[in-house]
């Protein structure tokens, strides 16, 4: 039997009181593709942390190749050749692709001044390696997100790293970049390359992996072969329970128009498209759920962002709820409409961090708990209390910090304060991103249930087996155009995909 | 952050105003030992008379700093403010009662409206920096320092103007002088003003939604919050606040000095919040904290004039860093994690072992050298000790983390 080259042996780590990791015990073989799954909040992260020396401070063992190591940082990690890539990127946007590549192990010539050119052919080969043509001296800042991750494997590479870790690689990709970074795993295995490779997606792991550990409430879970196991099976070890039957409850039935859009249009100056929408139409009725499908870039965020009056430049078009036209210009004005919106980037749009989750809960609606321009603090945790209940937000009271409660808790905080404004229209940008498998469950219990209240909803994702579970109808965007509207019974994955990879050119053509 | 105590009396032990009153104090007893002239027991009124004014000079403008912190800005442009305000003050007394300004007496009617004339003054200054920075866009930084250079430049242009060439202006009447610098009437005016902001950052929706735009800006555009308004009200509080303090000073140093007046006076406001608990990343900060942070600024200014003597104002600046750099180091971790963070281990921390000895010696002799022959000596003492000090931590910080686990 061949010697493990990374043996995890039983490692824990706490923070604070807090038990982030709990005597994990298990081994990585040389050249596998290894995938580790689990919820958010499992352990997956701080492990990845501890492999890769950004956690210095762990009880336990961790051998490579058979030899205890303990990193005191990063860089000890990279010397044995182990790299992570980043759910989150580290590159330096205001620097060239090739200066991020070589950041801290810059190039020098005879003089010992920084040799740009030489940087910039050894990082032109390293990307051709990798299959992808982008310009070493383009700023990184300028690049698709899945450009950037490429540099970052890149970056990787030109380390000699033969253990990459990925923490969630494909979460901001379109799909045929995820296609691309398939091609990119399948060169870095054949030359022998470690990968472990991190996961929520079933689709991928199972693609991709030659075994999968499960990890849950920062306890080592099983280690299974992926040939001789199934997707049920481990999203089963993942929650520690049966998810297989979703119940969300029943459909409800649809209401009148509550909005209605015509011929919504966003310029886009400077770009060669000219625009970032052009003439969208849409209806939604109440008690329903319009989802609203397509690629990175095909416009949705931007289209609830003119429906909320929170697009930088004015959109063209009409806006009518209710029969009445509207035309909000600030976030404010829709609100007072009767929309609400639920942001993409939670962390950076959504929460205030340096507030408790009542706080954050009664945000909108502090207008209700005020007798004039004087906040009544009873009226305020009743309100925010309302929400944690109906919600069934899983809190520890309303004085916690926003920050200790988990991603999908945080997501229902926010659809919580926007229910307290009382709107007509619910629009969620992605709600289920970076939220567990057991609590997006929860998420959709909790948009079926508001649907029923009355309320229309539209919903994007960039996961169409979520808008197939969840809408009523589907609308298509691609590259800011609308390319097709299925109503549920008729949507498939495929139709989906179709009409989300049509591209401008075509449209010209079709007319 | 782990230093989260769910109970209210730890609340109130780890709260950055339970640990300003307990350093004030500490401060105070100190000063009582160490001045040889006994003057907090020989002098108390004058004592706490001379601090309650400079307290509560620092504490309009502070507050003013304060507001615009928590809710995400900066402000550079105090001092200026200031000395602009007092020249804008007395300029309007001459306009409106050039006779009563020259007798010393000047009309009731002249200073209400010479008053109002200063504050709205200050409201249109609030005004031009929320409007450089939400429609012009430019940062808060580079548009309060634009301010704080251009209207003191704007003070001394006026000044020779209405005065007829002379390049201060000053304080004829005594009695309303007097009236102005009353410490008992400025001190009442300031606890109403504190009143009034602590009322609107804790009690009110505005407040709330100042926290909140300091806090997350996008987040708070995004919940409907019209960030611009809140914006110019926490400018034209900043602004009319300094010119409060532009008023006051006017009658308390009793002339108007628009090239010296109040100069620097913005970065003690900033450090007074700062040291008061406000973070500088915005969204966190209390009134109460600012306003003690105020407090034991100036009473260690007090103090070290105390116990030095004569010429004391040449060291204002050096303490109020020293005070600034050690209470945000102790209020953003707690002093047990002091004890076990290394701070000399590197390359960096081995080279300022020699800066910080000389900075101790130096600052002895400076402090008290004029006493003894022997103080030079001591001064080296005393900066050796502190080199051999620091080195023995910074080596016993070097050796392989035996306390790692705490």
């Amino acid at each position: 039997m061949t010697q493990p080259v990374i043996s995890i042996n039983r490692i824990s780590k706490r923070f604070g009181g807090t038990r982030a990791l709990h005597e994990v015990s298990f081994d990585v073989m040389p050249g596998e593709l290894h995938a580790i799954c689990g919820e958010n909040g499992a352990g997956k992260s701080t492990l990845m942390k501890i492999l890769s020396g950004v956690i210095t401070s762990y009880e336990g063992e961790l051998l490579i190749d058979g030899d205890v190591v303990h990193f005191s940082g990063t860089k000890d990690a990279e010397s044995v050749g182990i790299s992570i890539i980043h759910q989150e990127l580290n590159l330096v946007e205001q620097l060239s692709v090739a200066a991020n590549i070589f950041l801290g192990r810059e190039l020098r010539n005879g003089l010992f001044l920084r040799d740009d050119r030489a940087m910039e052919a050894q990082a032109a080969d390293l990307l051709e390696s990798l299959d992808c043509d982008i310009p070493p001296d383009r700023l990184a800042g300028s690049l698709r997100v899945g450009d950037q991750q490429l540099i970052e494997i890149a970056k990787a590479l030109s380390i000699n790293s033969r253990i990459l870790v990925m923490d969630e690689p494909t979460s901001a990709l379109t799909e045929s970049e995820v296609e691309r970074l398939y091609r990119v795993i399948a060169k870095l295995r054949s030359q022998g390359t470690t990968i472990l490779y991190i996961s929520h997606k079933m689709e991928e792991v199972f693609h991709l992996s030659d075994r999968i550990t499960v990890l849950r409430d920062g306890q080592f879970i099983a280690t299974r072969n992926t040939k001789e196991t199934t997707p049920g099976e481990i999203t089963k070890l993942m929650v520690g329970r049966d998810i297989e039957s979703l119940e969300l409850g029943p459909r409800s039935q649809r209401g009148e128009l509550v909005l209605e859009v015509r011929n919504l249009s966003l310029e886009w100056p400077g770009h060669a498209r000219g625009y970032r929408l052009k003439d969208i139409s849409l209806e939604l009725y109440r008690g329903e759920v319009l989802g609203i499908a397509g690629l990175m870039g095909a416009g949705r965020t931007e289209l609830l962002e003119c429906l909320f009056g929170a697009s930088t430049l004015e959109p063209t078009g009409e806006i009518l709820l209710e029969g009445y036209p509207i035309k909000p210009r600030h976030p404010a004005d829709a609100k007072q409409a009767g929309l609400a919106l639920v942001t993409e980037d939670r962390k950076r749009l959504g929460i205030f961090n340096t507030m408790n989750v009542g706080r954050n809960i009664s945000m909108c609606s502090l207008r209700d708990a005020a007798i004039g321009p004087m906040l009544n603090s009873y009226q305020e945790e009743q309100l925010s209390e309302s929400m944690v209940e109906k919600l069934r937000i899983k809190t520890a009271g309303l004085t916690p910090p926003i920050g200790a409660l988990s991603g999908g808790n945080q997501q229902k905080c926010i659809v919580g304060r926007w229910l307290l404004t009382g709107p007509k229209v619910l629009l969620l940008d992605d709600p289920t991103r970076g939220v567990d498998v057991g609590a997006k469950a929860e998420l959709y219990r909790v948009i079926r249930s508001l649907c029923a209240e009355g309320l229309g909803v539209i919903v994007t994702s960039s996961e169409l087996p979520e808008l197939l579970t969840i809408s009523d109808r589907i609308m298509v965007l691609s590259e800011g155009r609308k390319t097709a509207e299925f109503r549920i019974e008729d949507a498939t994955q495929e139709k989906i995909m179709e009409a989300a990879t049509k591209s401008w050119q075509s449209h010209e053509i079709d007319r | 952050m782990s230093n989260e105590t769910t109970s209210p009396l730890g609340r109130l032990l780890s709260s950055v105003e339970f640990k300003l009153i307990v350093s004030w104090v500490f401060v105070v007893l100190v000063t009582m030992l160490l001045d040889t002239r006994n003057t907090y027991w020989n002098k108390p009124a004058d004592s706490v008379e001379l601090i309650l004014r400079q307290t509560v000079l620092l504490g309009f403008f502070a507050l003013g700093a304060a507001i615009i912190i928590i809710s995400g800005g900066i402000d550079l442009s105090s001092g200026s403010v200031i000395a602009m305000s007092a020249t804008v003050f007395g300029s309007l007394m001459i306009v409106l009662d050039p006779e009563g300004f020259k007798a010393g007496h000047v009309s009731t009617n002249a200073v209400v409206l010479s008053i109002a004339g200063t504050l709205l003054v200050g409201a249109m200054v609030g005004t031009l920096h929320a409007w450089l920075i939400t429609s012009v866009g430019l940062p808060p930084f580079v548009a309060t320092l634009a301010t704080l250079v251009g209207l003191r430049s704007f003070g001394r242009g006026l000044t020779p103007t209405i005065t007829g060439g002379k390049s201060q202006i000053d304080f004829s009447d005594l009695g309303l002088r007097e009236s102005l610098k009353d410490v008992t009437s400025i001190s009442i005016l300031f606890i109403l003003f504190a009143l009034l902001l602590w009322f609107l950052m804790s009690r009110t929706v505005t407040g709330r939604h100042l926290q909140a735009m300091g806090g997350n800006e996008q987040a708070a555009k995004l919940s409907g919050i019209r960030t611009d308004r809140l914006k110019w009200l926490a400018y034209v509080i900043g602004a009319v606040s300094a010119s409060i303090v532009g008023i006051i000073s006017f009658a308390d140093t009793g002339s108007a000095k628009p090239d010296i007046m109040a100069r620097g006076y913005e970065l003690n406001a900033i450090a007074a919040s700062v040291i008061g608990g406000c973070s500088l990343q915005g969204g966190v900060g209390t009134i109460s904290g600012t306003i003690l942070g105020c407090l034991f600024l100036r009473t260690i200014i007090d103090a070290v004039q105390k116990i030095v003597g004569t010429g004391a104002d040449v060291y204002e600046g050096m303490i109020v860093g020293i005070v600034v750099v050690v209470a945000v180091t102790f209020s953003q971790r707690g002093s047990s994690k002091i004890a076990s963070k290394k701070y000399f281990s590197n390359a960096i921390g081995w080279s300022v072992i020699p800066t910080l000895g000389l900075l101790t010696g130096l600052s002895y002799l400076l402090f008290f050298g004029a006493r003894e022959w022997y103080a030079n000596y001591q001064a080296f003492l005393i900066g050796v000790t502190v080199v051999v000090a620091l080195s023995i931590r910074a080596f016993l910080e070097s050796r392989p983390s035996v306390n790692g686990q705490t």
